[in-house]
């Protein structure tokens, strides 16, 4: 144990804390907030809200994407909605049940406290987004409509159509741009962030590489905010773009941010199958479709008649018999896992096998063709365009996929990691989701940490921070650029025989095999022992075409590989050592008689934090012990 | 004034002019046809028109806003035109429509250019009779002379196809210029321009056709 | 896995350019046992794959989300932005639209304001540019009211989200026969023309946008209607009409002017 995490949770009842903290947090003064460089590493919702809030403060605001515009971070993609605890459907919401559901979603392995204040500035977000003119869906008198979603027993998810990620994104993005225009944010699309420059042990500057022309260039700032996203591409095949990646996070962490959490994934239950082998990414179907669709498998093993011909009493609707109050809208976990105990015993469906019916047959008859296409229009479209099938004749085929991580690095109740300076936001941290995540409130956490969070913690460590004068000339900058240099090279001058993407291929193969929906200690011992020879192989035989001064997809996706053959293992690691089930992760050792994920609040209620103990040396664990206060653990049951 | 200048000088500008511009026109073609159709009434007729118009002191002023129109559809569609072809300076190697372009949208350039060498010749003939054996004689009779000869009539006939495949984008176009484009009117205006434009290409036409094939001259 | 797959060998004609400045020429390559359920990206990752591993470069093109949403793809298949099915970006083409022995030219968006970087790749910061002029509504965090407090009337809402659907991808003004932009204009117009919240400054966002595309070096709109049969999104036709109206309005009943040209501004 060797890190200091001190979360800094202020005293008092939870439902103070917030309040209390911002008034304890010292002010910069209007008129010396433009003597701070503040830099912004992403620009999805964490990212680009953060960046569009603090230069409307009047802070310098650098922000770097990896895409071609702000506008295409992946949060984009989420489709399902938002949560808020407006109440307006007058179904007894609150923000504390917002707070209890999240706590209790989570399996208990989340900060109270964060996920408070996530509860107490969800409703500001609605606010928010509806001035900048997100178009939510509405009724007829012109309010904001409200639907459940995912599991929630109260309709507090905003929507707009099946793209509100989108819409959320192109609302902070504008803003953004709005600050881009006024030449108080300058944006740097097509960027990746190759080094984190840290000087007097705090976060001072980063070195980015161009992909349009392989430039490295140094940006120094007086704080690093990271709003890189999650990680779940180790696993090669998931629902994350191809740009998503773990780099910024782990280059963090190799310079001594912890990282919590690693082996909380979240599998999604509702994805488009894998058809072949040369799939490069899986498709996410809202799980909003759940609300709707109902999920079964034959009866009987190996059934592969088409799912028209098997008759009604034949087909196991397993979601409703295994689950009667929530049925089709248990938790993602739940789903999940019950879709893959189905798998196993061999009856899947389609040509795979590896598929379970999202059936609307009765939705369509008791709403008719035209709601349903109202409400999942899109949805329906995107399936269609996927797999030539017609979603509104046949069942959907479903299977679950590796969608969302809620690991990430620790950070303190001021969204700061363990480098001081160095501020995490969005699905790149741990904060606020445990062990798993409910629906529509990464959208939620994103905005909020970027809006409502980082605009008044920022200011109060600045305020109370004494930051010497660092520019680029600093020696710090120059060794930075140097290492990022190397790596390049080094991953140039290898010329062996096999591509990046086949190690992508080979390590994600495994990670889901051993470290997927199930873990057992077997399963992960053997990953442990199997990444670094994969890891081995790649420095001694990748090959990397073109140069390091041009745009070069295969360098890129090189590097990034390399990061997920280092990363992967401490995934494992830290999944062989929660030897409990909770949540997104299950380990087969910890199950009740039903086969749920059985916890081990005794030995585990804590979130476990790596830090980097230097190359090729075992990584040290360390812990935050949890405290449940207002929320009191208890077996998660959704029968 | 700077934004009047800021107005032509804006692509939105620029089509709002030349659509403008395309629909005054338009507005001039109609009582130029019903005009022209006297022919079909009879040699009287049809020149007491054109003494009514020749004698009208409205007349130059009428015809100095016409070539006024045509000068500003001409050259500020011909400016955007440069425009559009410079925004693209490498082309496609290979071109396939997805739906949208018609051939008279197509052809707009094209079309444009038959028509304004259609015109000079049109107004050298007929106004200044240019080409004519007499220069005194009454515009019936010249209509009947020139007419007479098919190479004349059928190059009338072809411009004035020209000019339909022209209206039958232009019209419809200039109201989605103006910002006329609604679920309940939009699909009434699609109609009536292309009605619009083969009544008037088709009537116009029928003139020199009648002239010459059908007897009309005789 | 248990069915034998149908496979087919295609050929793919791509358009191969070192870097911006440098000429480019098209290049065929072979793409054999490529099966239906493949999508058109995933051929070019398998063509890209052989490639590597024989040590030559890969061919660039840009991609990320492969689900038809982030707007990433810029791809020209055989004559059409996107490729051949109605309402849906290039990464979501799948090889059965194709048979054995096709022949298919892949070409990158072209447009003066997109100017290739590499291969297929071009740089569509332009549109970035014409949003950081006004494609927003000026509120800044914190300074919001009560959501509920604004009423918007479903259909308006309706259609706000309609244009909203853009995913500024720019396949309509690659599809465009003059390279203009209106109709990823018109969105962002429409959607705040359409909702009470955009109200306040419409005069002077459409003037700001439409000065804006104006010097990116777009082209002039036509009415051609090819941007709307393009686009992936199926952002309609009618929105470039209201973006018209706006202006008009803008331009005559407003008190706004033009913004003054910022020349500072324009250089990245």
């Amino acid at each position: 144990m060797s890190l200091k995490l001190d979360a800094g949770i202020p005293d008092g009842p939870v439902d103070k804390k917030w309040d209390k903290h911002r008034f304890a947090l010292k002010l910069v003064n209007p008129a010396n907030k433009r003597k701070f460089d503040v830099i912004v590493v992403g620009t999805g919702l964490a990212g680009a809200s953060a960046a569009a809030s603090l230069a409307e403060l009047g802070y310098n605001v650098k922000v770097f994407c990896i895409q071609d515009s702000p506008r295409r971070a992946h949060s984009i993609a989420a489709q399902g909605g938002i949560n808020a605890a407006k109440n307006y459907p007058n179904d007894g919401d609150s923000v504390w049940r917002l707070f209890y559901d999240t706590v209790k979603g989570g399996d208990y392995r989340a900060r109270e406290a964060n996920v408070y204040r996530l509860a107490q500035v969800s409703n500001a977000i609605i606010d928010q987004c509806v001035a900048q003119g997100v178009p939510f869906a509405r009724d007829y008198g012109g309010a904001l409509d409200n639907r459940s979603f995912g599991g929630a027993q109260v309709s507090r998810t905003f929507f707009a159509r099946g793209q509100t990620g989108q819409q959320l994104l192109l609302g902070a993005y504008s803003a953004l741009m709005r600050q881009a225009g006024k030449k108080q944010v300058q944006v740097f699309p097509r960027r990746e962030m190759v080094e984190l420059v840290v000087v007097d042990g705090a976060a001072r500057g980063i070195v980015t590489r161009d992909l349009t022309t392989g430039r490295l260039e140094s940006h120094a700032a007086h704080a690093v905010l990271l709003c890189t996203g999650g990680y779940g591409n180790a696993f090669y095949l998931s629902t994350n773009a191809n740009s998503c990646n773990v780099g910024a996070a782990w280059l963090a962490y190799k310079k001594g941010a912890g990282f919590a959490n690693p082996c909380f994934t979240q599998i999604h239950p509702t994805c488009i199958p894998q058809s072949g082998e040369h799939q490069a990414k899986l498709t996410l179907m809202s799980e909003s479709l759940r609300n709707d669709g109902r999920v079964w498998v034959p009866k009987k093993k190996g059934d592969n008649r088409a799912p028209g011909q098997i008759p009604e009493a034949e087909r196991d609707y397993y979601l409703e018999r295994k689950y009667p109050t929530f049925g089709n809208l248990v938790p993602r976990d739940v789903a999940s896992r019950a879709a893959k105990q189905m798998i196993d015993e061999g009856r899947g469906v389609g040509r795979t096998g590896l598929a379970v019916y999202l059936d609307f047959a009765d939705a369509i008859k008791r709403q008719g063709q035209a709601k349903i296409t109202e409400k999942y229009g899109n949805l329906f479209d995107m399936y269609h365009h996927l797999t030539a099938e017609d979603p509104y004749r046949a069942p959907m085929r479903i299977y679950p996929a590796v969608h969302y991580t809620m690991g990430g690095l620790w950070v303190d109740y001021n969204l700061m990691t363990t480098i001081p300076g160095l501020f995490c936001l969005g699905e790149a941290n741990f904060s606020d989701h445990g062990a798993n995540r409910l629906g529509a409130s990464a959208l939620m956490q994103g905005l909020a940490d970027g809006y409502f969070i980082i605009p008044y913690t920022l200011g109060g460590f600045f305020a109370s921070s004494k930051l010497a004068k660092v520019d680029t000339s600093h020696p710090a900058f120059k060794e930075a650029e140097q290492s990022a240099a190397g790596r390049t090279q080094r991953l140039l001058s290898i010329k062996g025989k096999r591509t990046p993407v086949s190690f992508h291929k080979e390590l994600g193969t495994l990670m889901w095999n051993n470290c997927g929906m199930g873990r057992s200690e077997t399963g992960l011992k053997e990953a442990l022992a199997k990444i670094p020879a994969i890891r081995e192989e790649f420095w001694k035989n990748v090959v990397v075409t073109g140069s390091g001064a041009e745009f070069n997809q295969t360098l890129e996706r090189a590097a990034r590989v390399a990061d997920y053959l280092e990363f992967s293992e401490l995934l494992v690691r830290d999944a062989l050592e929660r030897r409990e089930s909770c949540g997104g992760h299950f380990r087969e050792e910890s199950q009740t008689p039903e086969g749920e994920a059985k916890r081990d609040d005794a030995n585990f209620s804590h979130a476990t934090v790596w830090e980097h103990a230097g190359e090729g040396k075992p990584p040290i664990e360390n812990r935050e012990k949890l405290e449940f206060k207002d929320v009191v653990p208890s077996q998660r049951s959704y029968a | 004034m700077r934004w009047l200048c800021d107005f032509l000088n804006s692509s939105i500008g620029k089509k709002i002019s030349v659509g403008l511009a395309g629909l005054f026109l338009c507005g001039f073609v109609v009582p130029h046809l019903l005009g022209n159709l006297l022919l079909f009434v009879g040699m009287a007729q049809f020149n007491a028109y054109a003494h009514f118009l020749q004698a009208n002191p409205l007349t130059p002023a009428a015809e100095l806003g016409l070539l006024a129109l045509f000068l500003l559809h001409g050259t500020v569609a011909l400016w955007a035109r440069w425009q559009n072809w410079r925004a693209r300076p490498v082309g496609y190697d290979t071109v396939a429509s997805k739906g949208g372009r018609t051939i008279g949208s197509r052809t707009m350039t094209y079309t444009a250019f038959l028509v304004l060498a259609f015109l000079i010749l049109h107004v050298a003939m007929f106004k200044y009779g240019w080409g004519s054996a007499f220069h005194d004689e009454e515009l019936f009779q010249r209509v009947m002379d020139f007419f007479r000869n098919p190479w004349i009539a059928g190059g009338y006939a072809l411009a004035l196809i020209g000019l339909g495949l022209h209206l039958s984008h232009g019209f419809e176009s200039a109201f989605q210029t103006l910002g006329v484009n609604h679920p309940k009117y939009t699909p009434f205006i699609k109609v009536l321009g292309v009605l619009f434009a083969v009544a008037v290409a088709g009537a116009f036409a029928a003139i020199p056709i009648w002239a010459c094939f059908l007897g009309g001259a005789k | 896995m248990n069915a034998q797959e149908k496979t087919m060998d295609v050929t793919l004609r791509v358009w191969r350019q070192k870097g911006p400045d440098q000429p480019g020429r098209f290049v065929s390559y072979a793409a054999k046992g490529v099966t239906p359920e493949m999508s058109f990206f995933e051929a070019l990752d398998t063509i890209n794959e052989g490639l590597v591993a024989k040590g030559e470069d890969a061919i660039a093109f840009d991609h990320d989300c492969r689900e038809g949403i982030c707007g990433t793809c810029c791809l020209t298949i055989e004559g059409q932005p996107h490729g051949p099915d109605q309402a849906a970006t290039g990464c979501q083409l799948h090889m059965r639209a194709y048979k054995d022995g096709d022949a298919i030219t892949i070409e990158p968006f072209r447009a003066r304001a997109f100017p290739v970087i590499k291969d297929l790749v071009v740089d569509r910061s332009a549109l970035d540019r014409v949003m950081a002029s006004g494609g927003f509504v000026s509120v800044n965090t914190g300074s919001a009211g009560e959501a509920n407090a604004i009423l918007v009337p479903k259909d308006k809402a309706e259609a706000a989200m309609d244009a909203a659907a853009c995913i500024g991808c720019g396949a309509c003004v690659a599809a465009c026969p003059n390279a203009s932009a209106m109709l990823f204009v018109s969105a962002k117009v429409s959607q705040f023309a359409l909702l009470p919240q955009g109200g306040p400054e419409r005069d002077r966002r459409v003037l700001a946008m439409q000065r804006q595309m104006d010097l990116e070096g777009f082209g002039n709109c036509s009415n051609e209607g090819e941007c709307e049969a393009v686009c992936p999104k199926e952002v309609k036709l009618a929105n470039i009409a209201r973006l018209n109206r706006e202006y008009i309005r803008a331009m005559f009943w407003s008190h706004e002017v033009h913004p003054k040209v910022d020349l500072e501004g324009q250089e990245e």
